[in-house]
């Protein structure tokens, strides 16, 4: 009795409020996710440029030091599990019909369902392999990422071909949920109304896509053309500079200067600790 | 004399004994399990499945030759106007009295397939009911709202321009196609308890198809009657409608309505123009309540 009064509450609550969560929904696969999705594609891409462009990005994102972690979690792990809460609901709720009517719309919509189902599939096992939040999962079965060393980590964290596979098709999936998603938000929200101005909207989205996808697709052979001893010696260098700056912070600035022009010079001393 | 016609003359000569082959899933009553039966029935030129049906009826024989029940269908105008001979012809939601044999049958040559529409409870055979489609309008309040009888003089003009955007949505038959093809659009058929009243059952039913999606079509008739000067006086009222459970937010995108429309209302239209409308009232609503 009590359990299904629960679940009618539960149902009520979920029915007034339905317009406002699937908004909110709909939303947040732009705001912040898609945000988020394109920013790491896109810092992604940076190793193409070579290992020390990437490290200098994600050196750049770790500079938030202690905020990184509330930051991670407040604009990426929480919005996630709520879009992915939601979508879940919402293709539970539907009834794909495309054997019936295989219109290219209905092809995308369900398309839109499994690419989002493949995406979050991805995003776990993602964060499994290559997040911190994965690391007591992981343990020593499979070599991890380690920010201060990220080519040469993900270098060899990549090193498979099934990886990369896997890693293609999770990118991919998460790039089509991602474009695709912008198209279908700009109808629900109605900013193209008119089957002419939905038109012109999707070209904005196949742009958008594959700009994505090039950037996802660019990084795995970025990373696959990482000379692992150069990418590891030049993150040995960043890392020493790393730690003398971080220890030079009670010393004269006169003192700092001289030890960035030349590193090298109190290398001993930290060597000890 | 009138010179013969001999295309008429051969084309009974070509099609005799030529027999034409159709597969229907009947039921007998609501809630029953339902099956498939085969019938035949001699090939005429220009039959429509309304026609094909009607000889079936009349035979009252299934294809090996066994006394059946009369298969029932619905249907009224005959002429893709009045909506209600709706089901899915060789797997496709369509208007029985449109669907011609002769197209079916390029489509399709052995056999053709008859269901009745799977989004709505079976009444029997072919006959479904349909009145969650029609109590989607009623949320909606798809209608002008002058319904008494003092003499209000004539109504505000309404520009070329805004009629001829509206004609396309006043077309619409409530044929329930849009509901048929939409993956969105979940079949809600709950079953009278024991013990239950009539009348409790009945309210049940109806909270059971207000929580669910409203449809497209309830959805482009809002915007039909919002566009109009007489009618937006509750233009309010219905994007409250379209904005509670099962409103416009349940819609994917699909796509699949406009695409299955018989009388191609610009249905993706009118859901994006809810979906702007909607927008636009919930943020008022934010700020101004």
């Amino acid at each position: 009795m009590n359990v299904s009064t629960d679940e009618s509450a539960a149902a009520s609550f979920l029915g007034r409020n339905q317009f406002l969560i699937y908004r909110l929904f709909s939303l947040s696969g732009l705001v912040p996710v898609g945000g988020f999705l394109a920013v790491h594609l896109l810092t992604n891409a940076s190793i193409l440029g070579g290992a020390e462009s990437f490290q200098g990005r994600v050196d750049l994102i770790h500079s938030l030091g202690a905020l990184l972690v509330p930051v991670e979690i407040a604009l990426i792990f929480l919005p996630i599990l709520f879009h992915a809460t939601v979508g879940f609901m919402i293709i539970a709720g539907g009834l794909p019909n495309v054997g019936s009517y295989p219109y290219a719309g209905n092809i995308r919509y369900t398309l839109q369902r499994a690419t989002g189902m493949i995406a979050f599939a991805f995003i776990v096992w993602h964060l499994i392999h290559l997040h911190w939040l994965g690391a007591p999962v992981r343990g020593n079965a499979l070599p991890g990422f380690d920010p201060h060393h990220a080519s040469s980590t993900l270098a060899v964290a990549m090193g498979s071909m099934v990886m990369n596979l896997l890693y293609a098709i999770g990118m991919l999936s998460a790039v089509y949920h991602f474009a695709n998603g912008l198209w279908s938000l700009g109808i629900t929200w109605g900013l193209w109304t008119s089957p002419a101005a939905m038109r012109r909207a999707n070209w904005v989205s196949v742009v958008v896509g594959a700009v994505l996808a090039a950037a996802g697709l660019g990084s795995l052979i970025g990373v696959r053309r990482v000379d692992v001893e150069a990418a590891r010696a030049m993150e040995g260098r960043r890392e020493e500079m790393r730690r003398m700056l971080e220890g030079e912070v009670p010393l004269p600035s006169a003192r700092m200067m001289e030890t960035a022009v030349e590193p090298r010079a109190v290398e001993s001393p930290r060597t000890g600790t | 004399m009138i010179a013969p016609n001999h295309a008429a003359d051969s084309a009974p000569a070509a099609d005799e004994g030529r027999e034409i082959r159709v597969r229907i899933l009947r039921q007998d009553a609501p809630g029953q399990e339902s099956y498939w039966e085969r019938h035949a029935v001699p090939y005429e030129p220009n039959m429509n499945v309304i026609s094909v049906l009607q000889r079936i009826a009349a035979g009252a024989r299934s294809a090996d030759g066994r006394p059946v029940a009369p298969v029932t269908w619905d249907c009224n105008c005959l002429e893709e106007v009045c909506g209600s001979c709706t089901m899915l012809i060789n797997g496709r939601t369509r208007m029985a009295c449109s669907a011609l044999v002769d197209r079916l049958l390029e489509e399709q040559p052995e056999e053709i397939e008859l269901r009745p529409m799977s989004k709505f409870p079976v009444v029997r055979d072919l006959v479904v009911d349909r009145r969650r489609l029609f109590r989607g309008l009623e949320r909606v309040k798809a209608w002008v709202p002058v319904d008494d009888s003092y003499d209000h003089g004539p109504g505000p003009r309404i520009s070329p321009e805004e009629q001829e955007d509206a004609y396309p949505l006043s077309t619409c038959m409530s044929c329930g196609c849009c509901l048929e093809a939409c993956p969105q659009y979940t079949k809600i058929e709950p079953v009278r308890r024991e013990g239950e009243t009539g009348e409790a059952f009945a309210e049940r039913r109806q909270g059971a198809f207000d929580r669910g999606f409203v449809g497209a079509h309830a959805v482009s008739q809002a915007m039909l009657f919002n566009a109009h000067p007489t009618g937006k006086m509750i233009a309010d009222e219905r994007l409250e409608a379209l904005t509670s459970a099962g409103g416009i937010q349940m819609c994917g995108n699909a796509q699949n309505c406009v695409a299955v429309c018989p009388k191609a209302i610009p249905l993706t239209r009118s859901i994006a123009r809810a979906g702007r409308a909607a927008t636009v009232w919930a943020i008022k609503r934010l700020f101004d309540r």
